[in-house]
């Protein structure tokens, strides 16, 4: 840990208050609890929801899902606020990893990254064969980019591809960050008739009147990971509930499940089972 | 000892992004302080000072509107300005003027209703002696905002304190948007959902130092006044 | 001349004052008496034009800048003694000079520079009655002017009286809870009972021959 002082502070208050929070429940001899710290895309588009239940009837344990950007959601694994992690941004998985808070790191699904815009697509972005192409040409011509700016997953894909092109976006008069999560940055978006990166559950489950104008390019791949937060920093940790749901997610019937969400109501699947 | 030199930083040092968001802070507050007591004092005394019929219910409403949870300001507010609502050709949204609308929402009941209180106590015996050498109507007014001018300082300045601690409406109509309309509310919330609570804490602390120096400055200028 | 006829005063359904006919005239004092709750007040703020009738009218009372009104705790603003006095004037030459000469004559130019809010209550009296006198008058409507002074105090403000009366010969009508100070003060004395008059007469004569049973009882706590 880079700065002793005031995480100290903060883990030691969570920590009394999670053991004030015990006095007077009876511990159970097996944690049957396990604290899931998720990235939205995960919650807000609904696939949590979706697996809860089978998961918790399969196994006897109980979820408790938070969900926030990837940074806050690997924070709270930093924390010791969470057992495991599901969230999707390479570079700060591997940050997290290198300090030695994880047991076990399992990429097990993937989805795709959209850049959606106004209708008329000022820009011409729709065509491009690669992210990389039709963010050259948002920057070339000017036309407005709302940036999650909050460290998301999300963000940090978008900004490794403006790294790709050699631009450097912030501080343009075209280029706002705002700082918040996917909803309220696509709601944003939606208003000033602007362009923007989503994954797209999300994008779909959003009631905006922009238009994805270029999915599914290699270097658009979004691919999810769970990590199992390591028990030798915080002995609390539910290590072995952790475990079951990893094993679970591994099953037919998970996998199943992952791969025929949102057919129905969109008409393809949101999420892609990694072999 | 890192969170001590964080906020040495942010305070003296040269980071221009955060001389950025105390600008639109105060720039925000300021306005959004200066409008409400503009409507809310005098509104506040005509309530206060007055009997007439509909001031139980005229005051029920200030008192209900002062419950008025932030992000239903802010919702209003979002409605009202959004591209599709009745004044969306004004391309207010997510800037400093939408925050201050919105603030003025919030805060204006607020100073009302502190002003009505205040006033009310003695309005009886005010209006009494001011008839008593041939002052009526509006010519009243003068006299109580010169009277209460000292109180009525605190109440501008807890307003202050309200509009520059709120978080949930500017959000919203703000958008938090780098550079633009991004304030030390909405920043202390980005920092904290990114997980660096150095940051958001050193934020805070700035935050109550800024409060701090304009109460101080608030003082002496109430000192001042109170000397007539 | 003012006269009040018919006048009908009720709160909700009980009855404050019921005057059916009252005149005051120019070039007299008028003592009002009374106990606690007997309707002096009502009767100064009916004149005043602040208490709403239920009936009947007031004539003969133009409320200009000619009639002054005293109420019996007036407010003291919180900035200084000077302005609170100089308030009511038009900013002139000889604004400071007529402010500075009342506020002596009733005992407060040492205070010119306090502020309003920090006087005791016989000092904001006596402030009320120096705002009053600062612009000239012809009808004063005083309510217990010496509920709160000392008796120096009290001396100040009765000398004023008595020297705006002798200049002015206006009129005078004040309340007062000290039949001493209407038989000091006042040439027509008017004691009222539950809302109504019930003997109105020269201080000689109500003080030492009083007509009705009521103010009989009433004369009879006054012990000197």
């Amino acid at each position: 840990m880079k700065s002793n002082n005031p995480r100290n502070i903060l883990i030691l208050t969570v920590i009394s208050i999670l053991l004030l929070s015990a006095v007077g429940c009876a511990q159970e001899p097996v944690n049957k609890v396990i604290r899931m710290s998720t990235t939205t895309s995960v919650n807000d588009s609904g696939l949590m929801a979706y697996l809860q239940p089978e998961f918790e009837k399969a196994t006897g344990y109980t979820l408790e899902i938070t969900s926030a950007g990837t940074g806050a959601a690997i924070e709270k694994g930093r924390m010791g606020d969470a057992d495991i992690l599901l969230v999707h941004s390479k570079s700060a998985e591997e940050e997290f990893i290198a300090e030695g808070f994880e047991e076990v790191r399992v990429p097990f699904m993937y989805n795709f990254f959209v850049i959606v815009g106004p209708a008329d697509d000022p820009a011409g972005v729709a065509g491009s064969a690669t992210a990389a192409e039709a963010f050259q040409k948002i920057a070339d011509t000017g036309s407005l980019f709302i940036s999650r700016g909050d460290d998301s997953g999300t963000n940090n894909k978008e900004n490794a591809i403006w790294k790709s092109i050699e631009r450097d976006p912030a501080g343009q008069t075209w280029y706002e960050s705002v700082g918040q999560g996917m909803g309220q940055t696509l709601t944003i978006a939606n208003e000033k008739q602007a362009y923007t990166l989503s994954d797209k559950a999300t994008f779909l489950a959003h009631d905006n009147s922009l238009v994805m104008h270029l999915e599914e390019t290699d270097d658009m791949k979004n691919t999810y990971s769970m990590i199992i937060v390591s028990a030798k920093r915080f002995a609390e940790s539910n290590v072995e509930g952790a475990q079951a749901f990893v094993d679970w997610i591994k099953t037919e019937q998970a996998r199943k499940m992952i791969a025929e969400y949102g057919v129905a109501e969109y008409g393809e699947p949101l999420f892609f089972n990694l072999d | 000892m890192e969170l001590i030199n964080s906020i040495f930083e942010l305070l003296f040092g040269t980071d221009p992004e955060l001389r950025q968001i105390i600008a639109v802070t105060l720039r925000m507050s300021l306005f959004s302080t200066l409008f409400s007591s503009l409507i809310g004092i005098p509104a506040g005394v005509l309530l206060g000072a007055n009997d007439f019929r509909g001031k139980p219910f005229l005051t029920r409403l200030v008192n209900t509107l002062l419950g008025l949870p932030p992000v239903v300001a802010g919702l209003l507010v979002l409605l009202l300005l959004s591209r599709s609502g009745p004044l969306g050709s004004f391309r207010l949204l997510y800037t400093v003027e939408a925050m201050v609308i919105a603030q003025v929402l919030l805060i204006t009941p607020f100073i009302s209703a502190m002003t009505a209180n205040l006033v009310g106590v003695n309005a009886k015996v005010i209006n009494e002696t001011l008839v008593g050498v041939g002052i009526h109507g509006p010519k009243r007014l003068k006299y109580f905002l010169l009277d209460f001018r000292v109180p009525f300082i605190s109440i501008i300045l807890a307003g202050f304190g309200r509009s520059i601690a709120e978080v949930g409406a500017v959000q919203m109509v703000g958008g938090n948007v780098q550079f633009k309309t991004r304030v030390m509310t909405t920043a202390i919330m980005m920092q904290t959902n990114m997980g660096r609570f150095d940051f958001a804490i050193a934020l805070g602390v700035t935050l109550l130092l800024i409060s701090f120096l304009v109460n101080s400055i608030v003082n002496r200028i109430q000192k001042a006044v109170s000397d007539d | 001349m003012i006269e009040l006829k018919n006048v009908l005063v009720k709160a909700k359904d009980r009855l404050i004052l019921d005057v059916p006919g009252l005149r005051f005239e120019r070039g007299k004092r008028y003592g009002i008496i009374g106990e606690n709750g007997s309707g002096k007040t009502t009767l100064l703020r009916v004149l005043m034009g602040t208490v709403k009738t239920s009936q009947g009218s007031i004539e003969g009372l133009n409320l200009d800048h000619k009639v002054g009104y005293l109420p019996q705790s007036p407010y003291a603003f919180s900035f200084s003694v000077l302005r609170n006095v100089s308030m009511t004037l038009e900013n002139d030459q000889e604004r400071d000079e007529l402010v500075l000469e009342a506020l002596q004559k009733v005992g407060l130019g040492s205070l010119i520079h306090s502020r309003g809010s920090t006087l005791s209550g016989g000092e904001k009296q006596r402030l009320g009655l120096a705002r009053l006198l600062a612009v000239p008058k012809e009808v004063l409507l005083l309510d217990e002017p010496t509920s709160a002074t000392d008796i120096r105090g009290t001396d100040i403000v009765e000398a004023l009286l008595q020297e705006w009366f002798e200049k002015t010969k206006g009129m005078l009508i004040f309340t007062t809870h000290a039949p001493a100070q209407a038989l000091r003060m006042a040439d027509e004395v008017i004691f009222l009972e539950d809302g109504r008059v019930i003997e109105i007469g020269s201080p000689q004569d109500l003080f030492n021959h009083p007509q009705e049973a009521e103010t009989q009882a009433f004369l009879s706590h006054w012990v000197i």
